[in-house]
C-alpha cells in the first residue's frame, strides 16, 4: 500500500539555528510511528512543518501522495491532517458538544446553522472517545483527561488520513494512558497513519511500529523501539554511555546540617497536576541531583522553591520558611536559580550580564568575584564586550552559570543545563561543574534529564516521574536499581 | 531664508517631540505598557506651570518646577490607581491585559482631561517662557525660548543615555526590558524598577509638557493629539527603541514643519500619517526596530 | 440553544416594552434614547469584531464615518434619496473596511490598532481639507431627514437596532460565529482544524463594516446633518470601545446596554457641566478594575450565584 505521509529533505532554519536537518521518513496506512528526542531536539518543529504552523526552508511533505509542503495550515488541514497539541484550548463558553461540532463545520461563510447530521456525527465522536457523559458540559468543569479527550475528538473529527499527536500521554494517570492507547489503537486499526511525538521511547514503546529518534535537528536512530532502545548513538545522547559514579570526598562523618528542606509540595497547572506531595532535602555542601525526563516536573519543582510557582506544602531555607517571599527576595536570600532558559540580557555584553548577577554585592566583592569566575570559565574572558545573544549555546549556559555565580549563592539550582548542547561541550561543562565542586564547598541542586552529566556531580540523586519522586539514593546504586528505566 | 527658518523650527520641535516620546517608549521598553494618557500626563505638567506662575508671583522657574512634580504625582498615580491594578488582577485572563491597559488609560486621560477643563477652562495657555525675548540667527528671527527648548530637550535626552549607559540603575532598566524574568532571578525586585521607570517617566513627560506649554501653548483639547503623535513617532522609530524614538521625532517634526511651511499648516499631520502607514505596513518593527 | 431562545425572549420583551415608550415619555427622552440605539449598533459591530474575532480596531469611527458622509454626500449633491444614500454608504463602509483590513489583518498586537487609528485621524483630516465639499469642522448639512416626528425617529431607530442586534447576536451563535469565535481565540488551532482564519476575520470586518456604515448613515439622517464631531472623531469610536467593554465584552447585546447607558448617564449628568464626562469615565474605569466582566458579565455571576 503507498505511504499516507511521506517526509523527505525536510529543513527548517531559525536564523542561524538549524532546527530540522534534512528529516526523512514515511507512515503507512495503518502505522504508528514514534519520533522522540529530548527537548530542543527539533521533533515539535518537524510536526509543525508537517501541519503548516511553521513553513520548511527546504524539503517535500506528501500527503497520500500529494505535496503539501509550503501549504496554509488550514489547506493542509483539508488535505486530511490532523493534529493533538499538547495544549488545548477550547471554546470555553460552548458545551463539550459544541466544541466537538466546530471541528465539523465546513470552512464556509454562509452555513450560519449545522446541519443535523453534524450533530450526529459529533456524539458518534464523543461516545467514541469516551465523552458522551459530559457532553453538554462546559470544558471547564472538565478534569484534565477529559480536556484531552477533547482534544483528540476535534483532532479526529475530520476523519484525517494522517493523524499527529504531540505528547500523547503528558500529565494522564497510568489508566488514563491505557484508555488513551487504546484509542491511538484503535486510529490505527482503522488505517489512519498515526505520528506520535515524545520525549523517549518507553512512554511510547509498547504502541507504536516503527521509532525515530531525534538530536539536534538531526535523525539519530530508526527501527523498532527494542532496536532504538539499544542503539548506541540514542544511549550517548539520554544516558551518555555507561554511567560513572561520583568521585568526591566523601562528607565528614555526623551527616551535614540540612540547607533547603522541602516538605510535600503540591503544584497544579490548571487541572494538570505538576508535582505531587515531592519532599527533598539538601544538606550544606551538598550536591543533590535530581533527575527525570521533560515534563517529569523538574522545572516545576525549581521555580517553586524559587518563589515563582505557587504551591502547597513548604519550603524551608536555613530552616526559615520562604513562605510569602517574592522571588526577588529569596534569590538575594541566597538560592539562586540558572533557569533550563537561561534568561539572559542578549543585547547586553557579557560583562553587562556577570555585572548585573553582582550588583547586590559590593564593588571589591563583585570585583573578587568576577576574576574568580573569569578562571574558572576563561572563553568568557574572550567574549567579554560581546553581545550575550552572539554568543554560542555552550557559550551562553557558562555565561548563565557565571552570571548566578555572581550572586553568591549559597545554593545554586542548575536546571537542565545540558539542553541542547553538543556532546563536546558538554565536557567543557562537565569540567567547570568538577572544578567547582572540589574547589568550593558551593551546594547545588542540579536538574538533568542527561543522567550521565548529572550523576558524577551528585552526592545524591532523586529521580522524578510523573511529577513524584521514584526513587532516592546514591549514584552508585543509581545505575543498578534504576539506570534500566531511563530510556 | 524658508530653508533655514524650517531647519530651525524642525529642530525645536524634533527635540522636543523626541523627549516626549522618549518617556513614552521607556515604559513600554521597560514595563510593556502603552500608556494612552501620555498627552494628559504632559497637559497636567503644563497647565500647572501655568497655574503656579500664574497666580503666585514665583517666577517661571518655580512653575516650571511645579509642573514637573505634578507630571512626576500623575506618573505614579497613573500606575498605581490604573496599570498596576489590571497588572495584578487574577480576574483578567492574560491576552487580554493590552486592551484592559489600553482602555483604562485612556479613560484615565479623558478624566483628567475633563478635570482639567473643568478646573481651568479648555483655553489655549502659554507658559511664561524661562527666557524671554528674540535672537536672530542669520536674519530668521527667533525666539530664544525655542532655542532653550531645543537645548533642555536635547541635555535631557543626553542625561537619560548617560543614565542608562554609564549607571548601575541604567543597566538594571535595560536589562528589565530586555528579560524582566532573568532580572528577578537575579534578585531585583521588579515592582520597584517599574515604580522607578514611572518616576523618570514623570519627569521626562513634565518636563517635555512645561516646555511645549511656554513653546507653542497647550489645551486641554491637545491631549489626544500629544498621545497619538508620542505613539506615531515611537511606532515609527520601533517600539521600545530608544535611539529609534530620536530618529522617528526628528521624520515626524520636520515632515510637519516642512509640511506646514511649503504646503499649508492645516494639512501638516497628513504626511506624518501617511508614512506611518506606510511603515507599519511595509517594517512594522519600525525604523530602527529589530524583530 | 435553549439558552439562546431565552435570551431571544427575554430581548422581544424588552424591545416591544421600549417600543411602548413614546406614549408615556417626553420627546426629549426619545432623542436622547434615538442617539442612544444607533450607538448601541455601533457598540455591537465593535463587539463582533473584537469579542469575537479578537481584533482590536481602535477606529470604529473610521467606519461609521466613511458610511455617514458618503450618505451625507449623495444627499447633499446629487439628491439622491434617503435608501439609496444609507445603502451606498453602507457598501461604502464595507469597501473602505476591506481596503483597510486585508493589508492590516496581517499584523498584530497594537499595530492593527495603530492602523485603525490613523485611518480614523486620516478621514477626519481629508474631511477637513476639503471643508468646501465637506462642510469641514461645522458639518454638512442634509435636505432630508428621515422623519420630522420624535416618536416616528424613535421607533425607526429602536427597530434598526433590533434587526441589527438580532443579525449580530445570531450570527454571533451561529456556525460561522463559532468559526470566528476559535479564529480569534487561537488562530493556529483553528487553522489546524481547517478553517481559513485570514477569510473568516476579513468576513467579520465586512460584517462590522457594514453594520457601522448603516448605523452612520442612518445617524445623520436623524440628525439632518453630518459632522467629524458626532461621526468620524476619535472621541466617538472611544465612546464606542468603552461601551462594548462597560456592557461586557463577547456578548453583543451587551454592548448595546453599555451604549446606552453612556448615553443616558452622559445626560443625567448633564448638570455637572463638563464635569459629566469625567464621571462617565471615572464610572467606566471604576467598572474595567472592578467588573472586567462589564454589566452582562455581573448579571450573568449574580443569575449564577
Amino acid at each position: 500500500m503507498p505511504d499516507l505521509l511521506e517526509v523527505s529533505g525536510l529543513t527548517k532554519r531559525f536564523g542561524g539555528l538549524v532546527a530540522v536537518r534534512d528529516m526523512h521518513f514515511t507512515i503507512a496506512p495503518g502505522e504508528i510511528l514514534g519520533l522522540i528526542g529530548p527537548n530542543g531536539s527539533g521533533k515539535s518543529t518537524v510536526m509543525k512543518l508537517i501541519m503548516g504552523i511553521e513553513r520548511p526552508n527546504a524539503g517535500s511533505v506528501r500527503i497520500d501522495g500529494v505535496e503539501v509542503a509550503g501549504l496554509a495550515s488550514h489547506q493542509i488541514a483539508r488535505m486530511g491532517v490532523g493534529i493533538v497539541f499538547q495544549h488545548s484550548r477550547p471554546l470555553h463558553r460552548q458545551t463539550v458538544l459544541e466544541n466537538i461540532k466546530l471541528a465539523l463545520l465546513p470552512d464556509s461563510l454562509l452555513r450560519l446553522f449545522t446541519a443535523s447530521h453534524i450533530e450526529d456525527r459529533a456524539r458518534a465522536i464523543a461516545a467514541r472517545v469516551h465523552l458522551d457523559h459530559v457532553i453538554d458540559r462546559l470544558p471547564g468543569t472538565l478534569p484534565f483527561a477529559d480536556l484531552r479527550r477533547l482534544e483528540l475528538a476535534r483532532a479526529v473529527a475530520r476523519n484525517p488520513k494522517v493523524v499527529l499527536v504531540d505528547e500523547p500521554f503528558a500529565g494522564l494517570t497510568s489508566t488514563e494512558v491505557a484508555d488513551f492507547s487504546n484509542l491511538i489503537a484503535s486510529f490505527r486499526a482503522e488505517g489512519h497513519a498515526v505520528l506520535l511525538v515524545d520525549h523517549n521511547v518507553r512512554g511510547v514503546a509498547a504502541l507504536v511500529d516503527q521509532v525515530l529518534a531525534m538530536y539536534l535537528g538531526e535523525r539519530i536512530a530508526e527501527g523498532s523501539a527494542e532496536q532504538v532502545m539499544r542503539d548506541e548513538k540514542v544511549r550517548q545522547v539520554y544516558l551518555g554511555g555507561a554511567i560513572q559514579a561520583a568521585s568526591r570526598p566523601a562528607p565528614p562523618s555526623g551527616g551535614r546540617t540540612t540547607l533547603l528542606d522541602v516538605e510535600n509540595l503540591s503544584v497544579f497547572y490548571g487541572k494538570a497536576q505538576a508535582l505531587d506531595g515531592v519532599s527533598l532535602s539538601v544538606g550544606v555542601g551538598e550536591c543533590v541531583s535530581v533527575v527525570g525526563l521533560n515534563g517529569a516536573g523538574k522545572t516545576t519543582l525549581f521555580n517553586t522553591i524559587s518563589g515563582l510557582v505557587p504551591a502547597s506544602g513548604a519550603v524551608k531555607f536555613d530552616g526559615k520558611d520562604l513562605r510569602g517571599r517574592t522571588p526577588a527576595q529569596i534569590a538575594r536570600a541566597g538560592i539562586v536559580q540558572c533557569p533550563e532558559s537561561r534568561e539572559l540580557f542578549g543585547d547586553m555584553s557579557v560583562r553587562e550580564n556577570l555585572d548585573l548577577g553582582g550588583q547586590h554585592l559590593s564593588r571589591a566583592n563583585s570585583t573578587r568575584q568576577l576574576e574568580w569566575l573569569l578562571d574558572l570559565f576563561p572563553i568568557l574572558k574572550s567574549r567579554h564586550g560581546q553581545a550575550a545573544r552572539t554568543l554560542s549555546g555552550g557559550e551562553q549556559q557558562m555565561l548563565a552559570i557565571a552570571r548566578a555565580l555572581m550572586m553568591q549563592p549559597r545554593l545554586l539550582i542548575l536546571d537542565e543545563p545540558t539542553l541542547g548542547l553538543a556532546p563536546v561541550i558538554l565536557e567543557q561543562l562537565s569540567k567547570a561543574l568538577e572544578t567547582l565542586r572540589q574547589t568550593t564547598d558551593i551546594t547545588v541542586l542540579l536538574g538533568e534529564q542527561n543522567v550521565t552529566f548529572a550523576l558524577p556531580h551528585a552526592d545524591r540523586v532523586y529521580v522524578l516521574e510523573h511529577a513524584r519522586f521514584i526513587w532516592e539514593g546514591t549514584p552508585e546504586r543509581f545505575a543498578i536499581e534504576a539506570g534500566a528505566q531511563f530510556l | 531664508m524658508t530653508f533655514l527658518q524650517i531647519l530651525i523650527d524642525g529642530f525645536a520641535i524634533s527635540s522636543l517631540y523626541a523627549l516626549g516620546a522618549i518617556g513614552f517608549t521607556l515604559i513600554f521598553g521597560v514595563s510593556g505598557v502603552l500608556n494612552l494618557s501620555h498627552g494628559a500626563i504632559m497637559v497636567t505638567a503644563a497647565v500647572a506651570a501655568w497655574a503656579v506662575a500664574g497666580n503666585f508671583d514665583v517666577g517661571p522657574y518655580w512653575g516650571a518646577a511645579a509642573g514637573v512634580l505634578a507630571s512626576v504625582v500623575m506618573s505614579f498615580a497613573t500606575y498605581l490607581l490604573v496599570v498596576r491594578p489590571i497588572q495584578t488582577s487574577r480576574r483578567i485572563a492574560r491576552e487580554e491585559k493590552e486592551i484592559f491597559v489600553l482602555t483604562a488609560t485612556l479613560l484615565w486621560g479623558i478624566m483628567v482631561q475633563e478635570a482639567i477643563a473643568y478646573f481651568f477652562t479648555s483655553n489655549p495657555k502659554t507658559v511664561r517662557p524661562l527666557v524671554a525675548g528674540v535672537i536672530n540667527i542669520l536674519g530668521v528671527r527667533t525666539p530664544k525660548q525655542e532655542i532653550v527648548t531645543a537645548v533642555i530637550s536635547l541635555a535631557v535626552i543626553g542625561l537619560l543615555w548617560l543614565l542608562i549607559n554609564r549607571t548601575r540603575t541604567g543597566k538594571t532598566l535595560l536589562a528589565a526590558s530586555i528579560n524582566p524574568r532573568g532580572l528577578t532571578l537575579l534578585g531585583f525586585e521588579l515592582s520597584t524598577i517599574y515604580l522607578y521607570v514611572w518616576g523618570l517617566y514623570g519627569v521626562m513627560a513634565g518636563i517635555a509638557g512645561v516646555l511645549l506649554g511656554s513653546f507653542l501653548g497647550v489645551s486641554s483639547d491637545n491631549i489626544g493629539q500629544l498621545t497619538a503623535s508620542a505613539f506615531s513617532i515611537v511606532v515609527l522609530g520601533g517600539l521600545g527603541s530608544v535611539g529609534g524614538s530620536l530618529v522617528g521625532a526628528l521624520v515626524v517634526g520636520y515632515l510637519e514643519t516642512i509640511t506646514a511651511y511649503l504646503i499649508s499648516p492645516s494639512i501638516r499631520t497628513i504626511p506624518v500619517l501617511l508614512l506611518l502607514v506606510l511603515v507599519v505596513y511595509l517594517r512594522p518593527q519600525g525604523l530602527l526596530g529589530r524583530r | 440553544m435553549s439558552g439562546n431562545t431565552k435570551t431571544f425572549g427575554l430581548a422581544l420583551i424588552v424591545v416591544v416594552a421600549l417600543a411602548c415608550l413614546p406614549f408615556g415619555v417626553s420627546g426629549y427622552v426619545l432623542g436622547l434614547l434615538t442617539l442612544a440605539y444607533y450607538f448601541g449598533v455601533f457598540a455591537m459591530s465593535w463587539d463582533l469584531l473584537f469579542g469575537f474575532a479578537g481584533e482590536v480596531n481602535f477606529g470604529p469611527s473610521f467606519l461609521i464615518g466613511v458610511g455617514a458622509y458618503t450618505a451625507g454626500l449623495l444627499n447633499h449633491y446629487p439628491h439622491w434619496p434617503i435608501w439609496a444614500c444609507v445603502v451606498t454608504g453602507a457598501v461604502a463602509s464595507v469597501i473602505a473596511g476591506l481596503m483597510l483590513a486585508v493589508p492590516a489583518l496581517r499584523l498584530r498586537g497594537p499595530y492593527f490598532g495603530l492602523v485603525t487609528l490613523v485611518a480614523v485621524l486620516l478621514l477626519q483630516n481629508l474631511i477637513v481639507l476639503y471643508a468646501g465639499i465637506t462642510g469641514g469642522e461645522i458639518g454638512l448639512d442634509l435636505p432630508d431627514v428621515l422623519s420630522i416626528d420624535e416618536a416616528n425617529n424613535y421607533w425607526i431607530a429602536l427597530c434598526f437596532m433590533s434587526v441589527s442586534g438580532a443579525c449580530l447576536f445570531g450570527l454571533s451563535r451561529s456556525a460561522v460565529g463559532l468559526i470566528l469565535q476559535a479564529s480569534g481565540q487561537d488562530a493556529v488551532q483553528a487553522a489546524a482544524l481547517g478553517f481559513n482564519v485570514t477569510k473568516h476575520k476579513l468576513a467579520a470586518f465586512c460584517v462590522s463594516a457594514l453594520f457601522s456604515g448603516l448605523a452612520g448613515a442612518m445617524l445623520i439622517f436623524y440628525e439632518g446633518t453630518a459632522s467629524p464631531g458626532t461621526v468620524v472623531d476619535i472621541a466617538v469610536g472611544v465612546q464606542v470601545i468603552i461601551a462594548a467593554v462597560l456592557g461586557g465584552r463577547r456578548t453583543i447585546l451587551g454592548a448595546a446596554l453599555g451604549a446606552i447607558f453612556l448615553i443616558v448617564a452622559g445626560e443625567i449628568l448633564r448638570p455637572l457641566g463638563q464635569l459629566s464626562t469625567f464621571v462617565v469615565s471615572a464610572v467606566a474605569l471604576l467598572v474595567i478594575l472592578f467588573f472586567p466582566g462589564g454589566f452582562l458579565g455581573l448579571l450573568s455571576r449574580s443569575g449564577r450565584g
